[in-house]
């Protein structure tokens, strides 16, 4: 039998990386949302934001802190920078076809990150900031899984304060709800649908940064991580923020247990399955 | 509503396709390297045929293809040497049987459920993931992530009674299958099936209003395309000489087929073998550049999707028509403009 301690010790784990799915699977979710386009990239972006930081903390020796921050921020630049060309062009078209055009735009950028990334980064790499294990009540967690899920939980709340909040986040809901009546009353979705973009960018970035401190990732990870967001967020259901946030964080725990008591592969085989039993049960409410 | 093809135009195209199908290699006998590529075109072939139909057609993104077309072969390698002991010939139809079971019950469950071009996509890339896990993960029967040695089909000695390689004889099989898949895809298109599909991709609640059963047409859409990647998965063990999990995943296979499609033309006839041959032609262009391969690829594909959306079949056909119509003008009646 696992000591108590043992599974209170890993359930955190699963947190963090429920926290941390739940970031990109919300990344995904506000872009479909506000302009039909699933974002096929957002793990690469997440990636993006690692290699960043351990670049710069590393090779241009920089403090942890400010390679974090610009890590996360050349991020947001190249989410500009796409938003500007690939969506623009993206967002010509309408319909199934903006659905297509989207996935696949976004899947080319895919193969086209990884490819170049690849050829500068070949090996894994951890952003170990050497926090030390906390000893709560008896119970010892990595101080880095504390750090990932109480990041990662400012940042959700932070979203979630500025869709509720602000004028921009009720203007992004808006179009969310009903496009024809945002325009009616003077909101321009395109300007809209760049915000949250860069937003969901720059989310994944900080994702990416705050979870290489508690693991080791590589280039090749980003292809997994976009598929586990895509599953949060169609699993949350597509439109739901909340949903999204919350089948994030259910899934890392799930994750992370079954990969605990009864290993890798079968872990991964009841992962997915359990997604396409959901998919199948779920009332279904359009798309 | 688009023009469906004319099945006598079509086959005659077929015909032409066939001939210079069964020509090219005969430039390469020698060259191994290039037999295997030319190997590897005709099985995604088959493979985009497949997803033409479940796709193209009928609205299904089936992105487990990597998984039908591994499930096919282990079925067929797994019985054919561990359990049954009997020609792999004889377990082809079975293997295919099997894939396409699984897509017609996948198409089956989607149409029921009324699951739209996104949900099908990310319900089916989960199967993929679970199965890819399985396969990998149930050691004892699939040899796990170190394959699984397949004997083959025999081809080899049949070679060296012609005095070619195995490579050669491959070469002429996939052909005799891709054309075969291609009347097979001729036949349902340019019937009632087509009707009924180009209906159903339309309006599906004005097609079941007039009778057409979609569940029914989905349902045989995904058993004949998931059979037909089943095929192509099969072949991809006999080329091989191994069921290797890795040749079998979403990225070798899923995300290549769908851009071969795309890149061909999507719903028409020879878009999925045009669509193969140009992807691999891109892929040997590239090959020099080595390491960033990758990237140009991805590169390449973002330009293609945003510019090229309809693929090279239209072009294609517009210029063979051009040629046509300046040498003869069609009498009106029998002109289709539609090769």
């Amino acid at each position: 039998m696992v000591a108590t301690n043992t599974l209170i010790a890993v359930g955190i784990d699963g947190i963090a990386y429920g926290m941390f799915l739940a970031l990109l699977g919300v990344g995904i979710t506000l872009v479909f949302g506000l302009g039909e386009v699933l974002n096929l990239a957002i793990g690469m972006f997440a990636i993006l934001g690692t290699l960043m930081a351990h670049y710069l903390s590393t090779a241009v020796g920089l403090g942890s802190v400010p390679a974090f921050i610009l890590g996360v921020g050349l991020v947001g630049v190249l989410g500009v920078a796409v938003d500007r060309t690939l969506l623009s062009l993206v967002y010509r078209s309408d319909g199934e076809e903006r659905i297509l055009l989207g996935i696949f735009v976004t899947l080319g950028l895919s193969i086209l990150l990884e490819g170049t990334l690849t050829n500068f980064f070949p090996s894994r790499y951890s952003l170990s900031l050497g926090l030390p294990r906390v000893n709560v009540i008896g119970i010892t967690i990595p101080g880095s899984s504390l750090l990932v899920i109480a990041v990662s939980a400012v940042v959700l709340v932070a979203l979630f304060a500025f869709l509720r909040g602000t004028f921009l986040g009720k203007a992004a809901r808006t179009v969310f709800q009903d496009e024809v009546g945002a325009l009616l009353i003077g909101v321009d979705p395109r300007r809209i649908r760049a915000i949250v973009f860069v937003l969901a960018t720059i989310v994944a970035g900080i994702a990416g940064v705050v979870y290489g401190t508690s693991a080791t990732l590589g280039v090749t990870s980003g292809f997994q991580f976009t598929i586990f967001a895509l599953i949060v967020s169609i699993v949350g259901g597509i439109r739901s923020i909340e949903g999204t946030a919350i089948a994030g964080i259910l899934l890392g725990i799930v994750a992370t247990y079954a990969n605990f008591f009864i290993g890798a592969y079968l872990a991964s085989i009841i992962l997915f399955m359990t997604a396409v039993i959901i998919l199948l049960v779920r009332p279904v409410v359009g798309e | 509503m688009t023009s469906l093809p004319l099945p006598r135009t079509e086959r005659t195209w077929t015909g032409v396709m066939a001939v210079v199908l069964a020509l090219a290699p005969l430039f390469v006998l020698e060259s191994t390297t290039y037999l295997r590529l030319y190997n590897q075109f005709l099985i995604f072939a088959l493979l985009a045929i497949g997803l033409n139909i479940a796709f193209g057609h009928t609205d299904q993104l089936f992105l487990f293809m990597g998984a039908l077309a591994g499930g096919a072969a282990y079925v067929m390698a797994v019985l054919s040497q561990d359990v049954l002991g009997i020609s792999p010939w004889l377990l082809i139809p079975v293997g295919m049987a099997a894939s396409g079971v699984l897509g017609a019950l996948v198409s089956w469950v989607s149409a029921k459920r009324n699951l739209g071009v996104i949900l099908i996509s990310i319900l089916t890339l989960n199967l993929q993931l679970a199965l890819t896990e399985a396969y990998v993960g149930l050691r004892s029967i699939t040899g796990g992530s170190t394959g699984y040695s397949f004997g083959g089909l025999g081809l080899d000695s049949i070679g060296s009674m012609l005095g070619v390689n195995r490579f050669a004889v491959l070469s002429y099989l996939l052909i005799l299958f891709v054309v075969l898949a291609q009347l097979v895809y001729v036949r349902l298109i340019a019937g009632k099936y087509g009707l009924a599909f180009e209906a159903i991709r339309e309006d599906d609640l004005a097609a079941a209003s007039i009778g057409i059963d979609v569940v029914r047409y989905k349902t045989v859409a995904g058993f004949l395309a998931a059979a037909l990647i089943g095929l192509g998965g099969i072949m991809m063990a006999e080329f091989q000489g191994t069921v290797l999990p890795g040749d079998y995943g979403f990225a070798a296979i899923d995300v290549m087929v769908l851009i071969m499609l795309i890149v061909g033309g999507i719903r028409t006839t020879f878009g999925p073998v045009v669509g193969a041959a140009v992807v691999f032609a891109i892929e040997e262009l590239l090959s020099p550049v080595g390491q960033w391969e990758t990237a140009i690829f991805g590169a390449l594909l973002i330009v293609l999707f945003l510019y090229f959306r309809e693929g090279m079949m239209p072009v294609l056909s517009d210029a063979i028509d051009r040629l046509r119509d300046g040498n003869e003008p069609p009498s009106a009646g029998t002109s289709d403009g539609h090769p």
